[in-house]
């Protein structure tokens, strides 16, 4: 009975967690990375040259994650792998099924969960220390983001390996939903913050009776012009299908048509 | 300001840790020394001015608050933001004699930032391609079960790449950035057109960031009310970003507890559809 070493598993993990993406191409992506961290795992289960060679044909299969909740992939294949080398029913063709299968639905709790809502929220509260140049807010990060995905993928890498395919459960289970569904929450309500503390949209347009349009604006609600451009941006991507570098360069249309018509003005001279 | 070559030597090395696919790793490189905030300060830390680069860092932080690549496609890039935007807009904004605590001063890092974070996506294509070399030399090594070339090749040769396309631009750029700015205010009045739209142009960018986040979690009309929410206790109560936290995890504990007393009540009720047709009668 063959059976992984600690010291093997640290040693995959270590690799997954610093190569996942150091080698990247359009083309392959993941792929090296994922090589890496199977090779003490491929190393320690067979003995003979071609036996690791048939076992690593196996990851040289496209693989693309979002690698940091993907480090679950990686611990489910060594568990696997594990099991092949000890005569399961299980073989390459099924390992590479159940990765490919996991590629996608993973990259899209990844992207949503850890780009889109984790690291925003830390940024954003890193933000709110740093008012005044306080170096506070960017250790603040360094330090939380660093140990919560050290710790976070160590996790799910021995998670994957200890329950193999069930592993899975974890993440898209019904429990599992409701706290995502309630971290995103979070993450909305920090972003609406971070927008009215960060977004400083404001108009130099004088009013026919002598009036500041700004004054009257913060009247009915502050921010507002903020919020309207946050909206705007918004309405341009989700429902024109416009990509964001266009959006910005439409922004430049709209800050030289506004500076024309003395909507907006810095009011700066040097 | 006059940026020395042992400084942007350091920025250059920076630059090839913290690119997505950058020697730093994912982790620490590309989402911790990648993200404007932590360049803020690690650029101040180089260049001997820590507050303004966390402002500045901050200031460009926004608009890159969600940069998802999703699939490896990206719309900036992040070594081009942070170790060479933020250095250029440290030099603008003491060349032209900005307080760095003016939004005017943070809406033209913003808009400088952004600039060369959309030019600099040319930095991810030139090294991605280029990585497909050591990539060849990888698929040759696992034909003849050459192992050990794995890690050369993953983490080893990738660094000739980011030489060419993270470090020489980085350095080249940045010892350039301070003749730049004196050729914007040669040729560029700050009460001009020119400068005026850039100003305002950095003043309503990171409303494309906010949104490029909010374009995941807003799928209708609806969906905004979280994030007015948000908004409302900045704009409206003044509440700071820590707060805002606080209170939105208060909603997310409520929110957890009724989705999971719908789904408790679903489970239970499942089983049993022939007590409810008994109750009819």
């Amino acid at each position: 009975m063959k059976k992984l070493s600690k010291k093997t598993l640290n040693k995959s993990f270590l690799s997954w967690f610093y190569g996942n993406l150091t080698c990247f191409s359009q083309e392959h992506m993941q792929t090296f990375g994922y090589l890496c961290a199977m090779l003490p795992v491929v190393e320690s289960l067979y003995e003979t040259k071609e036996e690791q060679k048939e076992a690593m044909e196996t990851y040289t299969a496209f693989f693309n994650t979002e690698p940091q909740i993907g480090a679950l992939v990686v611990g489910m294949t060594a568990g696997l792998e594990e099991a092949k080398a000890n005569g399961q029913a299980i073989d390459g063709e099924a390992i590479n099924g159940i990765r490919a299968g996991l590629m996608g639905p993973l990259a899209g709790i990844g992207d949503s969960m850890i780009v889109g809502t984790l690291i925003p929220i830390l940024l954003g509260i890193g933000l709110g220390l740093s008012s005044g140049g306080n170096p506070l807010g960017a250790i603040f990060y360094i330090v939380v983001w660093n140990l919560l995905m050290w710790f976070g993928m160590r996790f799910v890498y021995f998670k994957g390996y200890d329950l193999g395919g069930k592993a899975v459960e974890v993440l898209v289970g019904e429990q599992a939903q409701a706290i995502r569904e309630s971290i995103i929450m979070i993450g909305t309500i920090v972003i609406g913050a971070v927008a009215a503390s960060w977004i400083n949209i404001n108009t130099s347009l004088v009013l026919p009776g002598g009036g500041e349009l700004q004054k009257t604006l913060n009247g009915i609600y502050p921010k507002m012009l903020s919020a309207l451009a946050v909206v705007f941006c918004w309405w341009l991507m989700t429902k024109k299908n416009i990509s964001p570098t266009m959006v910005m360069l439409l922004l430049v249309f709209v800050a030289f048509v506004g500076v024309l018509i003395g909507f907006f003005d810095p009011g700066l001279s040097y | 300001m006059e940026i020395n070559a042992l400084q942007a030597t350091l920025l250059g090395i920076c630059a090839c840790l913290s690119s997505m696919p950058g020697l730093g790793g994912t982790t620490f490189g590309n989402y911790t020394l990648g993200r404007p905030l932590v360049a803020g300060l690690v650029v101040g830390l180089i260049l001997g001015d820590v507050q303004t680069g966390i402002i500045i860092g901050a200031a460009i932080q926004v608009i890159y608050i969600a940069l998802v690549t999703p699939g490896g496609t990206v719309s900036a890039d992040v070594r081009a933001v942070s170790y060479i935007g933020i250095p250029l807009a440290i030099c603008a904004v003491k060349g032209m004699g900005l307080d760095p605590s003016t939004t005017q001063a943070q809406a033209m890092a913003a808009a400088l930032g952004a600039a060369v974070g959309t030019l600099g996506t040319v930095l991810f294509y030139g090294t991605a391609t280029m990585n497909l070399i050591w990539q060849h030399i990888g698929w040759k090594a696992v034909e003849r079960g050459d192992f050990g070339k794995l890690y050369l090749v993953d983490m080893g040769l990738p660094w000739i790449s980011h030489i060419l396309f993270s470090f020489m631009p980085t350095f080249i750029i940045a010892m350039a950035g301070a003749g730049m700015v004196d050729v914007m205010k040669a040729y560029l009045p700050m009460d001009g057109i020119a400068m005026k739209t850039l100003f305002t142009v950095g003043s309503l960018l990171p409303a494309v960031g906010v949104a490029i986040l909010l374009k995941q979690v807003v799928k209708k009309p609806l969906d905004f009310i979280t994030f007015f929410f948000g908004f409302t206790l900045a704009a409206c109560l003044g509440m700071n970003l820590i707060a805002s936290a606080i209170i939105g995890s208060f909603f997310a504990v409520i929110n957890y507890k009724i989705i999971m007393v719908q789904t408790r009540r679903a489970a239970a009720s499942a089983p049993t559809p022939d007590d409810d047709d008994e109750e009819d009668i």
